[in-house]
């Protein structure tokens, strides 16, 4: 029955790694309350590795050059400016607005650094995105990641009704990352209200004409051109990978005996 | 999960912080991200009602603004830029860097430099677009239907099937 509940859970956000997730969703339930007798044990490892400020060298990943080649810089037009983006801007170039691309890397490193966190601690990620030019490009990074995407028209209550919706007990996302909290030009993204609702931590690309309120690792930067989104999502998988990486390099004894006991 | 959903009341670690405190949550219960958040907080606190501050957004201008605007001017702008491309540059870029060597290697006047400077432009894209031609012509060689018939090569998809004939079928 836990089974059961477990893959209709996964079905919201997508049919692959049905056979992989499972597994994942079981253990992080069990691992819980096992590890306590385990000489080295989860959290202490996990307590260990917060005192790092930078544990998964995640700052190494891009430089602000690279930033600058994918076109993070630019902005909409001033007429579209929305007054809680104004730190973030350098200036205006005649009538286009410009990001500070120093302000964009250290945000970007925040949020690399939780997404790898949040993949080490066995943490579900799910991606978003609503411009259909970079929706393939965005499911196909998520699925490199081994992680979930959704990049089409959001039904109300994916989160907040979840159980009922889906017919049983459903393990929301841990962390969502938005590649652009934009429905449309007018309208944020329901999710993003929906995840704070749920208490989920959420990252997200925000552009000049978009609200950084209620995300909670805000990045700064163009969320628009298929250059800029490339890169987003290669530098989240490889965070992503590289928490993943050091969770089977450091647990892989501790998982085993889990996996065998359960 | 005891839950409070006012998202626009506090931060979502001031929520669940709350619950811990109160006890309607067990703090061994508390989400994987708790521990994250407090140990590296966001630079703002993402509350719904954060105000916006009143920075002054500058103007970028540079030296060569006259220049570019002289040559925007003249010329037509009718090129087409590929998205997904980091690297290559732009007609006008190509000019600025024309005019800018012109003129450290010899200041004449501003009128003889941009004249000069046109000429090369045109020169260099005349060389370009050359090259280009002679590439295209190699890259026709890897064609989509051609990458998905080697695919399906690949795939061993492409060798006909078992030998059915429908109408043998029927006819039994």
């Amino acid at each position: 029955m836990l089974q059961n509940s477990l893959k209709s859970g996964t079905r919201i956000f997508t049919y692959r790694n049905v056979c992989a997730i499972p597994k994942r969703l079981q253990q992080t339930q069990v691992a819980t309350n096992t590890p306590a007798t385990e000489p080295e044990n989860i959290a202490v490892i996990e307590e260990r590795i917060l005192k790092h400020p930078d544990y998964f060298q995640v700052h190494n990943l891009f430089t602000v050059r690279d930033l600058f080649n994918a076109r993070v810089h630019y902005g909409h037009k001033e007429g579209s400016l929305d007054d809680r983006m104004r730190p973030y801007i350098y200036g205006s170039r005649l009538g286009h607005l410009i990001f500070d691309l120093d302000i964009t890397a250290a945000h970007l490193r925040d949020a690399l650094n939780i997404a790898a966190h949040i993949a080490f601690r066995d943490g579900i990620i799910l991606f978003f995105n609503r411009n259909a030019l970079n929706a393939h490009l965005v499911e196909k990074k998520a699925i490199e990641a081994g992680e979930f995407s959704h990049t089409r028209f959001w039904r109300g209550g994916i989160f907040t009704n979840a159980n009922v919706q889906f017919g049983a007990v459903t393990r929301l996302p841990d962390l969502c990352i938005f590649l652009n909290t934009q429905n449309n030009i007018l309208t944020q993204h329901v999710a993003v209200r929906d995840s704070a609702k749920m208490a989920i931590p959420t990252i997200g690309i925000v552009d000049t004409n978009c609200n950084p309120n209620l995300i909670t690792y805000p990045v700064p930067g163009n969320d628009d051109s298929p250059a800029a989104i490339e890169l987003y999502c290669n530098l989240f998988k490889a965070a992503i990978l590289r928490g993943k990486e050091k969770r089977k390099e450091l647990l892989g004894e501790t998982e085993n005996t889990n996996s065998s006991k359960s | 999960m005891a839950q409070s959903r006012l998202e626009k009341i506090g931060t979502i670690f001031t929520r669940v912080n709350g619950l811990i405190k109160a006890g309607a949550m067990k703090y061994e219960d508390r989400p994987i991200w708790f521990d994250l958040y407090t140990a590296f907080p966001p630079k703002l606190e993402p509350r719904f009602d954060r105000p916006a501050p009143d920075t002054k957004i500058k103007n970028i201008f540079y030296a060569e603004d006259v220049t570019r605007a002289k040559f925007h001017k003249r010329t037509k702008q009718n090129e087409t830029v590929n998205f997904l491309d980091t690297r290559r540059k732009t007609q006008t870029q190509n000019f600025i860097q024309i005019y800018e060597n012109l003129k450290t290697q010899n200041p004449l006047d501003d009128e003889k430099l941009f004249e000069t400077a046109v000429e090369l432009l045109a020169e260099q894209s005349k060389n370009t677009s050359t090259e280009k031609s002679s590439e295209a012509t190699d890259e026709i060689k890897t064609s989509l239907s051609n990458d998905f018939a080697e695919s399906l090569d690949k795939e061993g998809r492409n060798k006909p099937g078992v030998n059915v004939d429908i109408q043998k079928l029927f006819s039994e």
